[in-house]
C-alpha cells in the first residue's frame, strides 16, 4: 500500500529542520551555565533523544498503525483523546518559545532599524496556510529544505571557521557534571524533536535497513548543531551567554565579507527559510491531533483557531512576555521530558499490549 | 425522428432545421429521385461531383439499395437513418444524399476548407531539430501524430464537446504505457464539459484542470508533434481541440516548461548548461526586483560598499520611493509587452524604440528612474523569457514577490516564498505532484529534470508520471548487438 511518506523523506525532515531551531538563543542560554562544556549538554540532549527514536523506529518497524490507533487499542477512544490533547497542549508550548524566538530575532537583529510588529505578522498566514495541509506537505518540503539548511550550515560554519579558537574548550568539563546537567535541562525546551515521528506512525514504510538511515540522518542534523555550539562558544567565549542570535555575528568577522559584502546572509536566508517551516511544525502537529479528537474535517476552522491562540499568546500577551518564558522554562520542563521523552520511549510497549487485545478480541 | 421512404417529407423535416441560406439543397430529376445536402463552403464540390453526382448518373430509377450502394466509391460513406444525424453529419461539413423510397441516406466525408500550412511554431522555434507545428485541423494534426507513432497502440478516441459548436476533440495515448486511471479521469473530464462553443484547446485546459483558482497551469501544451510524441511515450494522455494548434497534455509537470525541445537535439553538456540558464534566469527574473528594493530599504549590509557607493549616486534626487520606483518600471515594461503583443508587427519598432530609448533614457535623464534600477527590470524582463511557457505566471509572482519585498523586507520575502513553496509542492495534476521530481524527490527523474542526461542513460520513463510500461530503453539487447 502506498504511504504518505517516503523513508527519504523522514530522513531529509530530520536533516532540514532539526538544527534550525536550535542555533538562535539556545546556544547562549546553554553556555549561561555549562559555558564551555555547552557542547555536552546539547550532546546529552541527543543521546536521550535518540533513544526515543530507536524506541519508535523500533515500533514502526512491527506494525503498520498510526500511534493515534495504538493508544486507542490499548486504552480506549477517551483516553487516546486525552493523550493526543496533552500533546496538543505541548505543542502549543513547544511553539511558544520558537516563534518568539523567531519574532525577536526578527525585531532586534534580522533589519538594520528595529521593525514594528507588523512586520511578523506575514507569518501566521503561513502558519494557517501549513497547518491546513496535509502530512506529505511535510515530506515535500523536506526534499527541498534540506538543500537549504546544509547550504545555510556550510556557508556560515566555513566563514566563521578562522575564528574558531578550539581550545576554548579545554579543559573539557571542568564546568562540574552539575553545570552540564542544568545546561542540558535548559535546553530540553528546544530538543524533543524525535517526537514528530510518534505522528508519522504508520505513514512511512521501514525495515532495518531504512531505520539505520533514519538513525543516521539524526545524527548528522544532530551533528550540525553540536559544531555550531562548538564554533559559537570558541568565537564569543566570554560573551557567549549574552550573545543571543549570534546566527547573524559568527560569520561577519571574516575578512572576506569586508571586501565582498555580508554575503553570509544568503547562508542566514536559507537557514530562516527551514527555520520558518520548522517552527511551524508544533502547530502543525497541535492541528493535526485537534482534528483528530473532534473527527474535524474542516481543517481552516482547526488551524486558524490554533494559530489564533499562538498569535493572541505571542503579540497581544508581549509585555508579559518574560513571565511566560519563566513560566515553561521553571515549571514545564519536566512536562517537557514526560511528553517528548518519557511516553515516547514507551511506545513499544503500547504495541506488545495492543497485539495482546488484538488476540484477545479474535 | 427516422427517415421515410417519401423524399418530399424527409426534405421537409430536414428544411425545418436547417434554414440557414448556406445550405444546399440539391434536388436531382434525372435517374433516381433524390436530393443532395451540404453546407455550401465546407464541401469539396471536385469531390462530390467525381464521387457521388457522376455515379449518381448511371443510376436507373428503381435502383436497389444494394446496387446505389455499389455505385459510390468514396471511402468515407456511411449510412444514417434519422433526420437528426442528416443534420449532424451536414453541420459537421460532410454531404448527405437520400433518396426516394429509401429510409435512409448516404453520408460522404468529403470535408474541404481552407487552412494554415504546416510552418514552425513561434513559440518553440528550433535550431536544429523538426521544424513541423500544429495546425487548427484536428485530421491534419493527428496525421502528424500517426506518421511519427506506426503502432497499433497509439489510441484515439474522438469527442464532441460544445452544446452549438459541437468541436471534435481527440484523446490520444499509447495503450499499455499510459495509465488506465488517468485515461478514465481524462475521458470523464471531458464528458463533464458543458459549455455553448468550445474556441481552443485552453478552454478544455480549464475545464479538466482540478483546481479552478489556481497559479500554475494544470495541464501541458505543446504545438510541437514531436515533443508531444516524446510526452505521450512518457505516459502522458493528449487531447487535440480542432481548430486549435495546440495540444494539450496531462499530467502536468512544472519541470516540462523548463526542458525546450533542443535540448533533446543537442549535446546532453550544452542541454545542460542551456537547462541551469534557464532555472537560474527564473530566479533571477522573479526575485531579483524584490531582493534589490528589499536590501535598498531594509538591509543595505547586503550590499557591497564600491556598489553601494554606486547605487547612492544614481538614487541622489529620485522623487520616487525605491518599491515605488521599482514597481513603476515593472508596470512600465510591462505595458510595452503588451503593447508590443498586441500592435501590428510594422508598429511594433516604433513600440520598441519609444520604449527602450525614448522612455528608459529620458526617465533616467530626467531623474524619474535610476539607472540601476532600470537595469534590474531589463535584466528581470529578459531572463523572463527564457522560459516562456511560464512567463505569465512567474510575471504575477515577481510582482506580489516586489510588493511584499518592498514592503516587509527580508523575512517578508522568505515568508513569501515558504508559502509559494508550500503552495506549489502541495500542488497536484491528475494526482501528480507538478513539483516533480523535486518535491517529491525523485532521483532517477533528475537526469531529465535539474540536468539533461545521455540518452542511452534513460532507459526508463520518468517515475513522475504513473506508466504500465516503464521501461523504454532495452539496455540489454542494446549491449548484445
Amino acid at each position: 500500500m502506498k504511504k504518505e511518506l517516503y523513508v527519504r523523506q523522514i530522513c531529509l525532515f530530520f536533516i532540514a529542520f532539526l538544527p534550525v531551531t536550535k542555533i538562535f538563543i539556545m546556544p547562549s542560554i546553554i553556555s549561561q551555565v555549562a559555558n564551555e562544556d555547552l557542547w555536552i549538554s546539547v550532546l546529552i540532549n541527543v543521546i536521550l533523544d535518540l533513544f526515543v527514536l530507536v524506541a519508535i523506529l523500533n515500533t514502526c518497524r512491527k506494525t503498520n498503525k498510526t500511534y493515534i490507533q495504538l493508544l486507542e487499542d490499548v486504552f480506549g477512544k477517551t483516553i487516546a483523546k486525552i493523550i493526543m490533547f496533552l500533546y496538543v497542549l505541548y505543542f502549543l508550548l513547544k511553539c511558544f518559545i520558537s516563534i518568539n524566538e523567531q519574532k525577536t530575532y526578527v525585531q532586534l537583529t534580522l533589519y538594520e532599524t528595529m521593525p514594528s510588529v507588523f512586520y511578523f505578522l506575514p507569518f501566521f498566514i503561513v502558519c494557517i496556510f501549513l497547518c491546513n495541509k496535509k502530512m506529505n506537505v511535510l515530506g515535500r518540503l523536506a526534499d527541498v529544505s534540506w538543500l537549504l539548511t546544509t547550504v545555510g550550515f556550510v556557508l556560515l560554519l566555513s566563514l566563521s571557521f578562522s575564528n574558531v579558537q578550539f581550545t576554548k574548550l579545554l579543559p573539557v568539563g571542568a564546568n562540574g557534571g552539575l553545570n552540564i546537567l542544568h545546561g542540558y535541562y535548559r535546553a530540553n525546551t528546544w530538543f524533543g524533536d524525535c517526537v514528530y515521528l510518534l505522528f508519522f506512525m504508520g505513514k512511512f514504510n521501514t525495515d532495518k535497513k531504512n531505520n539505520v538511515k533514519i538513525i543516521l540522518s539524526y545524527l548528522g542534523a544532530c551533528l550540525l548543531v553540536v559544531i555550531f555550539a562548538i564554533f559559537f562558544f570558541c568565537i564569543f567565549t566570554s560573551i557567549a551567554g549574552r550573545q543571543r542570535f549570534a546566527l547573524t555575528d559568527i560569520s561577519k568577522y571574516t575578512t572576506v565579507i569586508n571586501n565582498v559584502g555580508r554575503f553570509d546572509y544568503i547562508g542566514i536566508f536559507c537557514i530562516l527559510f527551514s527555520t520558518v517551516v520548522s517552527v511551524i511544525l508544533p502547530p502543525f502537529f497541535a492541528c493535526y491531533l485537534l482534528r483528530k479528537i473532534f473527527n474535524s474535517k474542516n481543517t481552516w476552522v482547526v488551524s486558524s483557531i490554533v494559530t489564533g491562540i499562538i498569535f493572541i499568546v505571542v503579540i497581544l500577551l508581549t509585555q508579559y512576555y518574560s513571565s511566560i518564558e519563566n513560566f515553561i522554562f521553571n515549571y514545564c520542563n519536566t512536562y517537557f521530558i514526560l511528553m517528548a521523552f518519557v511516553l515516547p520511549i514507551l511506545t513499544p510497549l503500547l504495541l506488545k499490549k495492543g497485539e495482546k487485545y488484538e488476540l484477545k478480541e479474535n | 425522428m427516422k427517415l421515410e421512404f417519401s423524399l418530399k417529407q424527409n426534405l421537409n423535416a430536414i428544411k425545418e432545421k436547417l434554414t440557414s441560406t448556406d445550405i444546399v439543397f440539391l434536388e436531382l430529376k434525372r435517374g433516381i429521385n433524390s436530393c443532395l445536402i451540404f453546407v455550401r463552403d465546407l464541401v469539396d464540390k471536385e469531390m462530390l461531383g467525381e464521387l457521388v453526382l457522376r455515379p449518381l448518373e448511371h443510376a436507373k430509377k428503381d435502383i436497389s439499395a444494394n446496387q446505389l450502394n455499389d455505385l459510390f466509391l468514396s471511402p468515407e460513406k456511411k449510412e444514417i437513418y434519422s433526420v437528426s444525424d442528416v443534420i449532424e453529419e451536414v453541420l459537421l461539413g460532410n454531404a448527405v444524399l437520400i433518396c426516394n423510397n429509401m429510409n435512409f441516406g448516404f453520408s460522404f466525408g468529403l470535408i474541404k476548407f481552407e487552412k494554415r500550412a504546416i510552418t514552425e511554431p513561434p513559440t518553440s522555434a528550433v535550431i536544429k531539430g523538426p521544424r513541423e507545428g500544429f495546425v487548427e485541423s484536428l485530421p491534419v494534426n493527428i496525421s502528424m501524430m500517426r506518421r511519427r507513432i506506426k503502432s497499433s497502440q497509439l489510441q484515439i478516441e474522438n469527442f464532441t464537446v460544445g452544446k452549438y459548436s459541437k468541436t471534435t476533440l481527440a484523446v490520444c495515448y499509447v495503450k499499455g504505457i499510459a495509465d488506465n486511471n488517468l485515461v478514465k479521469k481524462v475521458k470523464k473530464k471531458i464528458n463533464e464539459i458543458d459549455i455553448d462553443a468550445v474556441l481552443d484547446s485552453s478552454y478544455i485546459s480549464k475545464f479538466i484542470g482540478e483546481h479552478k483558482t489556481s497559479i500554475y497551469k494544470q495541464v501541458g501544451n505543446t504545438e510541437k508533434p514531436d515533443i508531444l510524441t516524446a510526452k505521450i511515450m512518457e505516459g502522458r494522455v493528449a487531447i487535440f481541440v480542432d481548430g486549435s494548434p495546440i495540444a494539450l497534455t496531462v499530467p502536468y509537470l512544472l519541470i516540462e516548461d523548463f526542458q525546450s525541445p533542443s535540448d533533446y537535439y543537442n549535446s546532453s553538456y550544452s542541454s545542460t548548461l542551456a537547462r541551469a540558464i534557464r532555472l537560474i534566469s527564473v530566479f533571477i527574473s522573479i526575485l531579483l526586483p524584490a531582493f534589490f528594493v528589499t536590501a535598498e530599504l531594509f538591509h543595505l549590509q547586503l550590499i557591497p560598499l564600491s556598489f553601494l557607493l554606486t547605487i547612492v549616486n544614481s538614487i541622489k534626487g529620485i522623487p520616487l520611493s525605491p518599491s515605488f520606483e521599482m514597481f513603476f518600471t515593472l508596470l512600465i515594461f510591462e505595458i510595452l509587452n503588451e503593447a508590443s503583443v498586441r500592435m501590428p508587427k510594422y508598429v511594433g519598432m516604433v513600440v520598441s524604440i519609444v520604449g527602450g530609448l525614448v522612455l528608459g533614457e529620458t526617465a533616467v535623464t530626467a531623474g524619474i528612474i535610476s539607472a540601476p534600477t532600470l537595469m534590474i527590470v531589463a535584466l528581470s524582463g529578459i531572463c523572463l523569457y527564457t522560459v516562456p511557457e511560464l512567463e505569465q505566471t512567474f510575471s504575477l509572482i515577481r510582482f506580489i514577490f516586489l510588493i511584499i519585498g518592498g514592503s516587509i523586507g527580508g523575512y517578508g520575502l522568505i515568508i513569501a516564498l515558504v508559502g509559494m513553496l508550500i503552495y506549489t509542492v502541495s500542488f497536484e495534476s491528475f494526482c501528480t505532484p507538478i513539483f516533480a521530481p523535486f518535491s517529491p524527490l525523485i532521483t532517477k527523474d533528475l537526469k531529465d529534470g535539474l540536468y539533461k542526461g545521455f540518452l542511452i542513460e534513460q532507459t526508463n520513463r520518468p517515475y513522475s508520471i504513473k506508466t504500465k510500461n516503464r521501461v523504454r530503453l532495452n539496455i540489454k539487447k542494446r549491449k548484445e548487438k
